[in-house]
């Protein structure tokens, strides 16, 4: 009998959580985690040496944190975590011509590429999670704020962002197993198609993950900036329950959808 | 005896290219030997076969059941690739468990059954070092172990002693003969027909996507020995073991290339038996890989394909 889909996912996570977390792209992807945590520190330092006034104010750490969760993980590392690890989900076993061990076992293939994005999905976590810690508490406690009461609001920050991680690695897996080029598709998707889209009003900023992850945020941005501008114009945007309805349904049907195509697809490995 | 695989106008082309020609054959239990020249279409063959690969045209069954998009029937069979790839940061003992668990077994029985087969392909002191490690034969041994762990019925085997040095090739060799001995069936690749021959009579001879003939190995025996046998070996002391092998007149002609020695031979089987026992002996340093062109094999096909 063949084991069940959910079981033979939860082994395949076994055995490529490891190979994930220890892999060049996981160190590559590391270092550019410590870029965040780079910028808090000189703030920190510039903080307490200057002050940070924005147009002669001197907003609250926990302002700044929002900012920078935003600006910097969900827009820019979230979306670039999603495209290399997502698209390379099965395509990395079949550069590594290790796919063959995987496709020959009792398992339902689309257990692989489950198994595989749920090890994507705990690595990028892993990842990802230090380096927004580190940032909070080098950015808290910064312009009068207090770091205990800015801490729920890290927790929400952590579910957007895991909630990120998710969106984004189901839709580039589906991208991985459906399209040639998918690197590329990827990064234009993310980096192209999104933030244009989202600049213009209409119903095609729904096609995109970001509409619904601005629903997410907790953060106030600060007011009367240029800053707060450009965000005001990106925060038109659904209610909570609507966002997580949605981002679900994402994950949902570009998982099943790139499931569909590891099962019918041929893979033949170069000799 | 029962088929173990039955192809019924079996065609795969990739694009423009055929990989597999219109094949109809019955391989029986018992060891087969897949025999053909590089390009022949083995490696699609073993695809098809293995369910990697979906035919173009026609059908193929392994032991009685369609075999792609059925992934219950891989409980039945263990696959041995050709390429040498792995997960290198594992050690072999963890590489061979965590392939086992993918079959629905328990941790720790997994783990059991992985050293058991370890063990069988004489791997235990080497289970715990990393697979990065290994030497070629060792990698070699460890990818027959993952495909014999879980004991299946039928093992198929894809140029098993690729890049072996001659004692592991020998003791490899041992081992799937017993495997035959126990009931398994085994169907088992290679270029070479020495190397299958010492496995078995039963083989298939296949070029250019097409069984040529299929049968009794001694049938086309005569006609491979009317063609010299090269062999490339890579040695710590090759001007050594050139003066040992001039000194047999079943040399005909002898190269020396760095770090290795080409060597073309009339005779194979006495050939390989010296080479053995001079691995073993140790007398003329070691040997590393011990490889063969398939130029011979190729010339034979070409025959065969005219006549």
């Amino acid at each position: 009998m063949t084991p069940s889909v959910l079981a033979s996912a939860v082994r395949v996570f076994d055995l490529s959580l490891g190979q994930m977390l220890w892999s060049r792209r996981s160190i590559f992807l590391g270092l550019l985690l410590g870029g965040p945590v780079v910028l808090a520190l000189a703030l920190r330092i510039i903080s307490s040496l200057y002050g940070l006034p924005i147009n002669g104010a001197q907003p609250e750490g926990a302002t700044i944190f929002g900012m920078m969760v935003w600006l910097l993980y969900i827009r820019f590392i979230v979306p670039i975590l999603g495209v290399f690890y997502g698209t390379a989900l099965i395509a990395d076993e079949v550069e590594d011509k290790t796919i063959t061990y995987l496709f020959t076992r009792p398992i339902p293939r689309s257990a692989v590429l489950l198994g595989k994005y749920l090890a994507y999905l705990v690595c990028t976590v892993l990842l990802v999670l230090p380096s927004v810690m580190l940032v909070f508490f080098l950015i808290a406690p910064t312009g009068g704020s207090s770091v205990a009461a800015a801490f729920p609001s890290l927790l929400a920050d952590f579910a957007m962002l895991i909630m990120g991680l998710a969106s984004y690695g189901a839709v580039f897996a589906l991208v991985g197993t459906r399209l040639k080029r998918p690197l590329v598709v990827g990064l234009v998707y993310a980096f192209g198609w999104e933030p244009a889209v989202l600049l213009f009003p209409g119903y095609l900023k729904r096609l995109t993950v970001m509409y619904y992850l601005q629903a997410l945020v907790t953060h106030e941005m600060p007011q009367d900036s240029a800053v707060s501008m450009v965000l005001q114009l990106f925060r038109e945007v659904p209610a909570i329950p609507t966002s997580l309805v949605s981002l679900a349904v994402i994950i949902a049907v570009t998982l099943w959808g790139a499931g569909r195509a590891v099962e019918q697809r041929e893979y033949v490995l170069e000799q | 005896m029962t088929s173990i695989v039955a192809a019924d106008h079996l065609s795969k082309w990739y694009g423009q290219v055929i990989g597999l020609n219109d094949v109809t054959v019955t391989v029986p239990g018992g060891i087969t030997g897949l025999l053909g020249p590089n390009g022949a279409g083995k490696s699609t063959f073993m695809k098809l076969v293995t369910g990697q690969l979906k035919p173009s045209k026609g059908t193929i069954t392994v032991l009685g059941e369609p075999i792609w998009g059925n992934p219950a029937l891989y409980h039945r069979i263990g696959f041995c690739p050709e390429q040498d790839s792995f997960y290198e940061r594992m050690t072999g003992l963890e590489w061979v468990t965590a392939l086992v668990r993918l079959n629905g077994v328990a941790d720790a029985a997994a783990s059991a059954m992985a050293a058991r087969a370890i063990g069988t392909v004489e791997l235990t002191d080497a289970a715990n070092k990393k697979i990065g490690a290994y030497s070629k034969g060792m990698r070699q041994r460890i990818k027959l172990a993952q495909a014999l762990a879980h004991d299946p019925e039928l093992l198929i085997l894809d140029e098993p002693l690729a890049g072996m040095d001659p004692i592991a090739r020998r003791r490899t060799i041992r081992l799937i003969k017993d495997w035959g001995r126990a009931g398994k069936s085994i169907l088992v690749s290679s270029h070479i027909l020495h190397e299958i021959e010492s496995m078995t009579a039963n083989i298939l001879l296949i070029n250019q996507g097409r069984i040529l003939a299929e049968g009794n190995v001694h049938q086309i025996r005569e006609l491979i020995d009317e063609h010299p046998h090269t062999v490339h070996i890579k040695a710590d002391r090759t001007r050594a073991l050139a003066r040992e092998f001039l000194a047999h007149d079943d040399v005909l002609s002898l190269r020396l290339e760095e770090g290795a020695v080409v060597v073309q031979t009339g005779r194979p089987d006495a050939f390989y038996a010296r080479l053995t026992d001079l691995a073993a002996s140790g007398e003329h340093g070691t040997i590393h890989e011990v490889t063969s062109p398939d130029d011979n094999l190729q010339a034979v096909f070409q025959y065969l394909v005219k006549s």
